[in-house]
């Protein structure tokens, strides 16, 4: 729990920091809504949650978000071009159906896209599966392949080669080392253990 | 809808009663005589009106922790405790209301009102014209789900209650819900919509003209002059029978009833009594409906319902939208096929479009329409995080 919040508070911090104050926020994926109370709490924004459980939606009614059940796709093609200041993907690109189609439907209703996510190119996960010649499973990738959702493991060199090819502009980037919370500056696809990216179309 | 005869989840007859912890106990109805004329949206005037309604738990200092419940096209004000010990069931949202319950009467002031142009208790076309000295009948103004609303704005208004909590209504009552938030911005800060719709679709509609058609083609409709505990009997009980349909699903209704035969029905046996015991419970849903609801409320409420429809009425749902200060819930059920998901869900859309604070959320049942009735502990998780949040919080950072 404690290296949970560690890794969740610099995590928060990071995107607390590229967060326009008052800004209209829509995150994907939203979980509990731990993120969206905490920019709304420091930065006043007016924020939006979108998550396909039930009792995820519950915890973040009780936090007194505004969270929305369902299909984040079919969520976005209900709002105008640039409804929201940024949108937020929040450890939620690896387990997307058709990221292609996310994420460029998230850069048509937002002005600027966040992604955070694990990469799955950190040594450690590199070795792990490796190693064991099975699903990568460790402190960072805790489920079975059959309890977790359908993932793609993807990987900072897969992300960045993701942006090339579709001509999306990453304007901001911070890679962490294996403990999400210093910097990573050298060869980040091998060393960094997660990775945050700030597009632009 | 709320469906008074029957009991979703439970297929046992009531328990004995007994004092029930977390009911709110023996509860008597009142009457709110409004003594002024009333103007119905279409110009039409009532030279007063009565409401029949229920509070439950205290009305605060402040004046603002009032919920009003909103009941469902054949509901009433009657939602929670009994009448009388010896009572076989409690009111309709017993389940929902109650002390430590998900609308905690405790902490809340609960109002639920029988609607303008109903039978039990209020206002309607049963009651008296003073004009003419005989029952209004077909001569009722042509009330609305606004003229609703503000009939209970006067109610609220004579309790004293300064601001709602929240506005919480299933089916028609998330309609009136809805529309105390457009109509009343400054006085609503908390709406929850479940199983409703911003407009009634042409299904609905015409699950309505059918239900209207077996009144009126019954001879003893008589034009909507009929004398009281008469009228069209067999016309109501189909409609009732009918509409009851639509309030459950293919699913529960095959778990219910399945194919099972009345005892006595034979296999080959091709007559058109009751053989089916699906068609047992219809009859009797009709026949119990006849004896607590009146046919000309039926055709003025139906009609009601039909011609809401929030965007026509103000260009579009955002605009109508657009003055509400309340933050909403809206809730859709998977099996709910008159009122689908889609709809509960386009009201959440419009509300963010709109710029306001808005939830949806959906819950997998497969009881059809009636679900936003049923006993689910998911269903009171989610309720009592929207009416109790306290703020501001500490975090919690657990994913």
């Amino acid at each position: 729990m404690t290296a949970l919040v560690e890794k969740r508070t610099v995590d928060m911090q990071i995107i607390g920091e590229w967060v326009e104050p008052r800004s209209k926020v829509l995150d994907l994926g939203c979980g509990r809504g731990a993120l969206l109370e905490y920019l709304t709490q420091t930065k006043d924004v007016r924020g939006v949650g979108v998550d396909m459980d039930f009792s995820r939606i519950t915890a973040c009614v009780a936090r007194g978000l505004s969270v929305y059940q369902g299909d984040m796709t079919a969520f976005m093609r209900q709002f105008p071009d640039g409804e929201f200041d940024r949108v937020i993907c929040s450890r939620t690109v690896q387990e997307l159906d058709d990221p292609t189609t996310v994420i460029g439907e998230a850069l048509r209703v937002g002005r600027a896209l966040t992604v955070g996510f694990v990469n799955h190119g950190f040594w450690k996960n590199r070795v792990d599966g490796l190693v064991r010649g099975r699903k990568v499973r460790n402190e960072v990738y805790t489920t079975e392949w059959f309890e977790s959702r359908p993932a793609n493991p993807v990987t900072i060199a897969d992300f960045e080669h993701f942006c090339a090819a579709k001509d999306l502009r990453i304007t901001r980037c911070v890679y962490l080392r294996g403990d999400w919370k210093t910097r990573c500056w050298v060869r980040p696809n091998l060393f960094a253990g997660y990775a945050l990216y700030d597009l632009a179309r | 809808m709320p469906d008074l005869d029957d009991t979703l989840t439970t297929e046992a007859p009531a328990p004995a009663p007994a004092p029930e912890a977390g009911s709110v106990g023996i509860v008597t109805p009142v009457d709110f005589v409004h003594e002024r004329p009333f103007v119905c949206k279409n110009g039409q005037v009532l030279p007063g009106f009565t409401l029949r309604y229920e509070t439950y738990g205290e009305l605060n200092a402040e004046r603002d922790n009032a919920i009003v419940i909103c009941h469902a096209l054949s509901g009433d004000h009657h939602c929670a405790g009994r009448h009388a010990p010896d009572d076989r069931k409690p009111g309709w949202w017993d389940n929902l209301i109650g002390p430590g319950k998900a609308v905690d009467t405790r902490r809340f002031f609960v109002v639920c009102a029988n609607v303008l142009g109903g039978c039990v208790g209020s206002t309607g076309p049963t009651s008296l014209d003073p004009a003419t000295g005989r029952p209004y009948g077909m001569s009722f103004p042509a009330v609305t789900v606004r003229d609703m609303v503000h009939a209970q704005k006067l109610l609220l208004d004579a309790l004293g209650v300064a601001a709602l909590h929240a506005v919480i209504g299933g089916s028609m009552g998330g309609m009136q819900a809805m529309v105390f938030a457009i109509e009343f911005p400054s006085f609503v800060r908390r709406v929850l919509a479940m199983a409703t719709t911003a407009r009634e679709s042409a299904q609905a509609i015409a699950f309505n003209e059918v239900g209207r058609q077996a009144i009126m083609q019954d001879p003893g409709w008589n034009g909507g002059d009929y004398p009281k505990g008469g009228g069209p009997r067999v016309g109501l009980a189909i409609a009732r029978m009918m509409a009851h349909i639509t309030y459950l699903s293919d699913a529960s209704m095959d778990r219910k009833f399945g194919r099972r035969r009345k005892s006595g029905a034979s296999g080959e046996s091709y007559t058109f009594d009751v053989q089916f015991e699906v068609e047992s419970y219809l009859r009797h849903q009709g026949q119990s409906f006849i004896n607590r609801f009146d046919a000309n409320s039926y055709l003025y409420i139906t009609r009601a319902l039909d011609h809401f429809d929030l965007a026509q009425a103000y260009g579009s749902l955002e605009a109508a939208f657009a003055p509400v200060n309340a933050r909403f819930l809206v809730v859709g059920f998977t099996s709910d096929w008159l009122f689908p998901p889609d709809q509960n869900r386009a009201i959440a859309l419009a509300l963010l479009r709109a710029g306001k604070a808005a939830s949806y959320a959906e819950l997998s049942t497969d009881l059809g329409h009636d679900s936003f009735l049923l006993e689910s502990e998911e269903l009171y998780a989610l309720v009592r995080a929207f009416l109790e949040r306290e703020e501001p919080r500490v975090f919690d950072f657990s994913i």
